[in-house]
């Protein structure tokens, strides 16, 4: 008789109950993989914000307001004043203006992590900005002109745009000559186009509202940001160790939150397991008299309960990763307005494996700990008490 | 097994009183004796039982196994001897019932570690001895009762032991089935030189018992 077997029917003698405790602990999981990859999911895209001006001094008005590299509002820069004048500061390697406009035109809403954005940037300056990505099958070519645009690979899918499609943003016909090919968040939600084509599409001719410096060789960033507030008026000079603290305080006091939370669910399941298997154990009285008189030892009932709370917690586990991924994805596709269509496939970077290992993992030992207690109980179960208290 | 008892006592407390469930008991089981221990409810049988099948602690008194002290076991060698030597046979047939007659036959088996395809094997055998050999499937809720104590024999069985306890086997039975019982008990203990302690109040087995104590107020005399 395998312990397997036997736990598994002991289990499902009180079918009910043994189900509900299942989907308690299943709706435990799925809370915990939903909210816990739908923040971790916020937190990655608020981080890769940063990631288009890592390792550069990011210059911006003094009245924008500036999610990590994203500029959210507030004022634009006179664009050929500005690069000159940064031009100018010692130290400097490199200038590349950038407007950054958001949204598109897909939701008109300004959100906090918005869900698409155009980038204009100088044509020749592309991998300034966003880097080394190449363009899907290394089919097309960054805009050589100022009627194409280069497209992300998210927001191409959900457009249904390729390369030579005709797209209208703001009553200019542009024609896409690039999908973007990148899992970062900001590139596969963009447009990029070149800047004096955004200048002109979004009305804001002369202007931008980012400028990169790169510093030359041998300065910091914090050095050149020093220059550049002691040469440029009226902006604001910003290093990546700087935009970071703006976010990362709120980033870590969402996680510490989202922590606690998830301890608070995985508790509660402790406590339902627990008092699914002390019910248990105190209605198999009997059995467990009968397996101490006929010499089981007593790691073998221990091992069983325990064993019997476990395979709870591998049940509604599996049960609430399934869900939980599901519910994660459906999130995301309400908080960003992306159809789940094309979240269901990349379903492994919404919920990363590691964490549903991880929750999994979780809910097992938690349930495996629920089990502990109702294990000692049953241990101490004697024949002679439970026969004495039968007759 | 060679089974004596010396003096043994076992005393409850119940709230603020003592009670003497077995008073200063005298008993010697020899190798293949079958023993039958009579006595009204509440005199004090199961509780002996319990002693002598090593599943409570004496207040007082000892009992020794083959001439050795039993008190001097730790938990876990106690649990060997039932396992290995002793088996129980209860009133209320005390089956798993999760598990089919066959399963709960190999039960102890697979607790001594004896190898799955003997100890289903051995339970197909003992269950055809005690005439279940067309019941192997079945769950205890799927029997009758005297089908149940048939299993509950075999479980008994199942790691020859050398002593087999029964309290009140007959118990819960019809007339006929109880001798059914009788005698197989009764056959047990000649063919397998098993000894047999039964606590009863039935005749049937007072009759084939070689030895009958009577047990009152925890007291125990020789009857016969």
């Amino acid at each position: 008789m395998r312990l397997l077997t036997f736990c598994l029917r002991n289990l499902f003698r009180r079918k009910t109950r043994t189900c509900l405790c299942i989907i308690g602990v299943a709706l435990a999981t799925m809370f915990v993989i939903a909210v816990g990859s739908t923040s971790m999911r916020y937190v990655t895209v608020v981080r890769e914000l940063n990631v288009l001006f890592s390792e550069k001094v990011m210059v911006v008005s003094e009245n924008a307001i500036v999610v990590q590299a994203v500029p959210i509002g507030g004022g634009l820069l006179p664009e050929n004043y500005t690069v000159k004048r940064l031009w100018k500061v010692d130290g400097v390697e490199d200038v590349v203006p950038v407007l950054f406009v958001t949204p598109v035109g897909i939701g008109d809403t300004i959100q906090l992590v918005p869900v698409n954005f155009t980038m204009g940037i100088p044509v020749g300056k592309w991998t300034a900005v966003i880097g080394p990505t190449p363009l899907r099958g290394n089919v097309g070519h960054f805009p050589s002109d100022e009627s194409e645009v280069v497209v992300g690979c998210s927001l191409a899918d959900q457009c249904n745009w390729t390369v030579g499609s005709s797209i209208v943003v703001n009553g200019y016909r542009l024609n896409v000559s690039g999908v973007l090919d990148s899992k970062v968040a900001l590139i596969a939600r963009s447009l990029v186009m070149p800047l004096k084509l955004a200048q002109k599409v979004y009305g804001y001719p002369g202007s931008v509202n980012i400028i990169a410096v790169a510093p030359a060789d041998g300065v910091s960033e914090a050095d050149l940001a020093d220059r550049i507030k002691g040469n440029v008026s009226h902006v604001k000079a910003l290093t990546e160790e700087e935009r970071n603290d703006v976010v990362e305080p709120v980033l870590a006091e969402l996680g510490t939150w989202i922590m606690g939370i998830q301890t608070a669910v995985f508790v509660l399941s402790l406590i339902l397991v627990m008092t699914v298997m002390m019910m248990s154990v105190s209605e198999r009285r009997r059995d467990f008299a009968t397996l101490d008189a006929v010499g089981a030892p007593l790691s073998y009932v221990f091992r069983a309960v325990v064993f019997e709370a476990l395979l709870i917690g591998v049940f509604g586990g599996v049960l609430g990763v399934v869900c939980g991924s599901i519910l994660a994805v459906v999130l995301a596709s309400l908080y960003t307005n992306i159809p789940l269509s094309l979240f269901f496939p990349s379903l492994f970077d919404v919920v990363p494996p590691l964490y549903m290992v991880e929750v999994f993992s979780g809910v097992v030992i938690v349930c495996c700990a629920g089990g502990l207690v109702p294990a000692l109980n049953a241990v101490r179960v004697r024949v002679a008490e439970v026969l004495r208290a039968e007759y | 097994m060679k089974l004596r008892t010396v003096n043994l006592t076992r005393v409850y407390r119940r709230g603020s009183s003592d009670i003497v469930a077995v008073n200063k008991v005298n008993l010697t089981v020899e190798p293949a004796e079958f023993v039958a221990v009579v006595g009204p409810s509440g005199s004090g049988k199961t509780t002996l039982l319990n002693l002598i099948g090593l599943n409570d602690y004496p207040t007082s008194g000892k009992v020794f196994i083959d001439g050795s002290d039993a008190s001097v076991l730790s938990g876990g060698e106690r649990r060997k001897v039932r396992l290995f030597r002793m088996g129980f046979v209860f009133q209320t047939f005390n089956l798993l019932p999760t598990l089919s007659a066959l399963e709960n036959v190999e039960l102890p088996m697979a607790l001594a570690g004896v190898a799955q395809r003997e100890q289903r094997e051995k339970a197909v055998r003992l269950l055809e001895i005690v005439g279940l050999g067309n019941r192997l499937f079945h769950r205890p809720k799927e029997l009758s009762m005297g089908e149940m104590q048939r299993v509950a024999i075999a479980r008994a069985l199942a790691n020859d032991p050398e002593l087999i306890i029964a309290d009140e086997p007959t118990g819960e039975l019809d007339s006929k089935t109880a001798r059914e019982i009788v005698s197989l008990l009764s056959e047990i203990n000649k063919e397998r030189k098993a000894s047999v302690v039964v606590a009863t109040h039935d005749e049937k087995i007072v009759d084939v018992a070689q030895r009958v104590y009577r047990m009152v107020d925890g007291v125990l005399s020789l009857e016969r």
